[in-house]
């Protein structure tokens, strides 16, 4: 109690968190619960004032994502079987193809949906690990609005996706045409489900945690 | 006081390797190994990496040129590039790992492309896809090749693939089609090749592929000709058009026939010749055929144009031979005389002959010894109508005159000879044609024109015009006299004439006047019997003249037509005379004389004259009795003339010379309308023989 009391007047202006109060709320019900508590007691369910785990999580969803990644570039997307000729091409090359063709517009687009957000979710997913172990410039808030617009997006990234499910189940015209998904639509969904994944698995809690008190998470479980 | 949560057990913590670490980690980890797992794969499955040469791109293009095997997909370029000399394009290929092993040294590749051409158009389904590199292998694992040289036709001979591998060598004017079909009986059962120059630059020698389910098709007797094209030939054996099928008369062709059996299988890599034609390629089998020909020697009487080196010797109209040499031969001991006989040399092929066991020159001369023993005869005859050519023709003759094959100075067996069956219309045609020719036609039409020419100057003479008015004139001047007084008082001076007459004879009577009359009439008698001795003399004179019709009827015609001719121009000479042509004045003065002398005797005491007249008569009486007597022997002379003239003739007709050829001629005459009839009978017969000249 005598911690708690010092920790309030220590960071008076700062944003007083549950955990600084000695609370731990349960993350299904939303029951608070004195700290230490193992279970809650409406819904039973496990209570944990910081997921130790969740930075692990966090980085193996990454790691994963990131992996899947690599692939879902560099295969082919869409396999575009027209009568006389198959084509197929990746992502960047497809973009690039367009922009070949003066679609600067849809080639930004692609460019901007399939390529620059998935990687700018990695690295934001990255930092926001990252910054509730160390020290960052950036303040909690903007973190925590950096992590929601991650979470927001993320679900959009699967737009790509669906164009090729629904181009794939649309254009099949026996021999005369056909569009399949390529081997980098499945990496692509992986890659985008594991990000989601990753920003899901961030407890996000931890970004309100002051970043010097390591050993404070490392005594509360 | 809130109730404070109830104590809860805290567990300290246990500080431990991977204590904290999640369970979540499995998930990259089990990624991770799949990825590996993956990645391994792909590397462990991926073929080696073949580099193919090639003079030309063609179209490959990297990663998306594929190498198929048996049109399937067994690699696919991924680098296309060039050596290091720029020389040649070199595209990397990455196989498929499972064929890899089978692609060593034997393997071949090329490009398939679009290609249309006269056997067809292949490489259709590359215009949409592109071109695609086709590789041919054999079954066989063989030792790992990284290089090889790609061509950019398909090769004739795939590995693996079964087939005769023969060779083609060009004859002398012979030629070769490149990558044209070897066709048996319309069927494609092979395929050649390009066509290179032999090394040594004197003949072009072509790989072709026979293929295997047709190899049993090819022994050493399978003679291979051009097949390309069309042929037209106009030879002995008549007219012949010859191709093969409409595909080799665009794009050629080969074809190929074995005309003897008995020929031994052939191996790879046997060369064959490809004769231009047919009728080369049969003929060399014979040509080619291990066995010496047999010479033999046979002398012709008959020097008739026609027969060539080269015509066949036929036996039961199976050629077997062909006339070799022809010469001339005079030998006055062999012949009893000097003239000029065709000698021919004919070389026989025994291997034609169908002798059963020994097949040989030697044998085949025994064999001809006993067949002409047994009749079998030498003989002219045509080969074509046509063209006129002449065969040699062995045939059997009955009851022949006794002759056996006798071996001649040279070494030659001389073949005895038959009379020739020159169903020769063409020769002895042609004979009658070149006396018709030579007869002196034009001539005679010559003179018969110009003898006509004379005949209507002589008739429209003036002076022949003017005759009938004299010839009128004359009869109106009888007329006049008869109608005169004078005349009319004829009688009356006749009376008195009578009157005197009768004094006369009176005193005649007195003076045996009688007996002058009855010389008179003895002598006016005798002319009668002259006349009538004369008379009997005719009947000889026309069997003279019948003689020497007969005579004339024997005689040559071109004879007759010549000394018609000079009997014409004979005529036509009398005729343009100037004698013949004073003939009509000679007769118009004639007449004009009698004119007078009717004028004269109106005018003059024509009674007077009576007398003198009688006596005239009288003197004619004697004279008629005198050319009466005349007469025989004119009758006699003439007998005599014709007679000599038919000895003339009849002499003439043993003349040795021309009674030879006038005989000849005829006789050639006689055997040209014979010829002519059996041609007729023939043709009646078998008219396609006209056609085909058999």
């Amino acid at each position: 109690m005598q911690m708690v009391r010092m920790e309030l007047s220590g960071t008076s202006q700062e944003i007083l968190s549950a955990r600084d109060l000695g609370i731990v709320a349960c993350t299904r019900c939303s029951k608070p619960a004195p700290m230490g508590a193992q279970t809650c007691s409406r819904c039973g369910h496990r209570l944990v004032s910081r997921d130790r785990q969740s930075l692990q999580r966090v980085w193996a969803f990454w790691t994963v994502g990131l992996m899947c990644y690599i692939p879902a570039n560099t295969y082919p997307m869409l396999k575009t079987r027209t009568l006389f000729q198959v084509d197929e091409s990746t992502i960047i090359g497809g973009a690039v193809e367009l922009a070949h063709h003066g679609n600067w517009g849809i080639a930004f687009i692609i460019l901007f949906a399939s390529v620059v957000i998935p990687l700018a979710k990695f690295m934001a997913v990255a930092f926001l690990a990252i910054s509730v172990k160390q020290r960052s410039v950036t303040s909690q808030r903007q973190r925590h609005y950096l992590y929601e617009v991650v979470e927001y997006i993320g679900r959009w990234s699967m737009i790509d996706i669906f164009v090729v499910a629904i181009l794939s189940s649309l254009v099949q015209l026996k021999s005369l045409a056909a569009i399949n998904p390529g081997t980098a639509s499945i990496f692509f969904a992986l890659s985008v489900i594991f990000t989601m994944l990753a920003a899901q698995a961030f407890d996000t809690r931890m970004i309100w945690d002051t970043q010097t008190k390591d050993e404070g998470l490392k005594t509360n479980d | 006081m809130t109730k404070t949560p109830p104590d809860l057990p805290i567990s300290p913590t246990r500080k431990m390797f991977l204590s904290g670490a999640s369970v979540i980690w499995i998930i990259p980890i089990l990624a991770l190994i799949v990825a590996l797992f993956v990645a391994y794969r792909s590397y462990a499955e991926r073929g080696p990496l073949i580099v193919i040469e090639f003079e030309e791109g063609a179209g490959i293009s990297a990663g998306e040129t594929e190498l198929r095997f048996r049109d399937v997909t067994v690699g696919v370029v991924e680098k296309v590039g060039f050596t290091s000399d720029l020389e040649r394009v070199t595209a990397h290929i990455r196989l498929d790992k499972d064929v890899a092993p089978y692609i060593d040294n034997g393997a071949v590749f090329w490009i398939v492309q679009p290609e249309v051409t006269a056997q067809g158009i292949t490489g259709l389904s590359t215009v949409l896809s592109g071109v695609y590199i086709e590789g041919s292998w054999d079954q066989q694992v063989g030792p790992v090749a990284e290089r090889f040289q790609g061509s950019s036709t398909e090769p004739l001979i795939r590995g693996g693939q079964g087939g005769l591998e023969i060779a083609f060598r060009s004859t002398a004017n012979g030629q070769l089609t490149d990558n044209a079909p070897i066709l048996y009986k319309g069927i494609e059962v092979g395929r050649v090749g390009y066509a290179k120059i032999a090394p040594r630059g004197n003949f072009a020698i072509v790989e072709a592929l026979i293929f295997e389910e047709h190899r049993q098709l090819i022994n050493e007797s399978t003679r291979f000709w051009d097949a390309s094209g069309f042929s037209v030939n106009i030879g002995p054996a008549g007219a012949e058009i010859d191709f093969s099928s409409l595909a080799t008369l665009v794009g050629g062709g080969i074809t190929f026939d074995t005309f003897v059996s008995g020929g031994a299988q052939v191996s790879d890599g046997t060369v064959f010749e490809i004769y231009p034609d047919k009728e080369t390629a049969r003929n060399s089998v014979f040509n080619a055929s291990e066995v010496d020909p047999l010479k033999m020697s046979v002398v012709f009487d008959d020097n008739i144009s026609g027969l060539i080196v080269g015509a066949p010797v036929e036996m039961s109209g199976l050629e077997i031979g062909e006339v070799e040499t022809l010469s001339g031969l005079v030998d006055f001991e062999r012949f009893g005389d000097s003239r000029v006989r065709l000698n021919a040399i004919l070389s026989i092929q025994p291997a034609h002959l169908g002798l059963q066991d020994d097949v040989t020159a030697d044998a085949a001369l025994a064999f001809l010894k006993e067949r002409v023993e047994n009749g079998l005869r030498a003989r002219l005859a045509s080969a074509s109508l046509l063209t006129g050519g002449l065969k040699v023709e062995f045939v059997a003759v009955e009851d022949a005159p006794e002759a056996s094959l006798n071996e001649t100075e040279n070494g030659l067996a001389l073949m005895p000879t038959t009379e020739s069956d020159v169903s020769d219309a063409a020769a002895t045609v042609e004979g009658v044609f070149t006396r018709i020719n030579s007869l002196p036609i034009e001539e005679l039409l010559n003179s018969a024109i110009s003898f006509l020419n004379s005949a209507e100057s002589f008739v429209s003479d003036e002076d022949l015009r003017e005759t009938p008015q004299d010839v009128r004139t004359l009869l109106n001047e009888l007329t006049g006299l008869v109608s005169s007084d004078e005349v009319k008082n004829v009688p009356v001076a006749l009376n008195g004439t009578l009157v005197r007459i009768e004094q006369l004879v009176a005193k005649l009577e007195e003076e045996r006047i009688v007996e002058q009359l009855s010389s008179a009439l003895d002598v006016a008698s005798e002319a009668a019997n002259a006349v009538s001795s004369s008379v009997e003399g005719v009947p000889e004179l026309v069997e003279s003249i019948q003689a020497v019709a007969a005579k004339a009827e024997t005689l040559e015609v071109e004879e007759l037509i010549v000394a018609l001719t000079d009997l014409t121009e004979s005529a036509d000479a009398v005729i343009s005379t100037d004698d013949a042509v004073a003939l009509p004045g000679a007769l118009k003065r004639a007449l004009d004389e009698v004119n007078a002398t009717l004028e004269e005797l109106r005018e003059g005491g024509a009674v007077e004259n009576v007398n003198l007249t009688l006596a005239s008569a009288r003197n004619a009486a004697d004279n008629i009795a005198l050319s009466a007597r005349d007469l025989p022997q004119v009758v006699e002379r003439l007998t005599a003339l014709f007679a000599q003239a038919s000895r003339t003739i009849e002499g003439y007709n043993k003349g040795e010379q021309i009674s030879r050829s006038a005989e000849q001629t005829l006789r050639n005459i006689q055997k040209a309308a014979d010829a002519l009839a059996s041609l007729a009978r023939t043709i009646e017969r078998n008219p396609n023989s006209l056609l085909l000249g058999r």
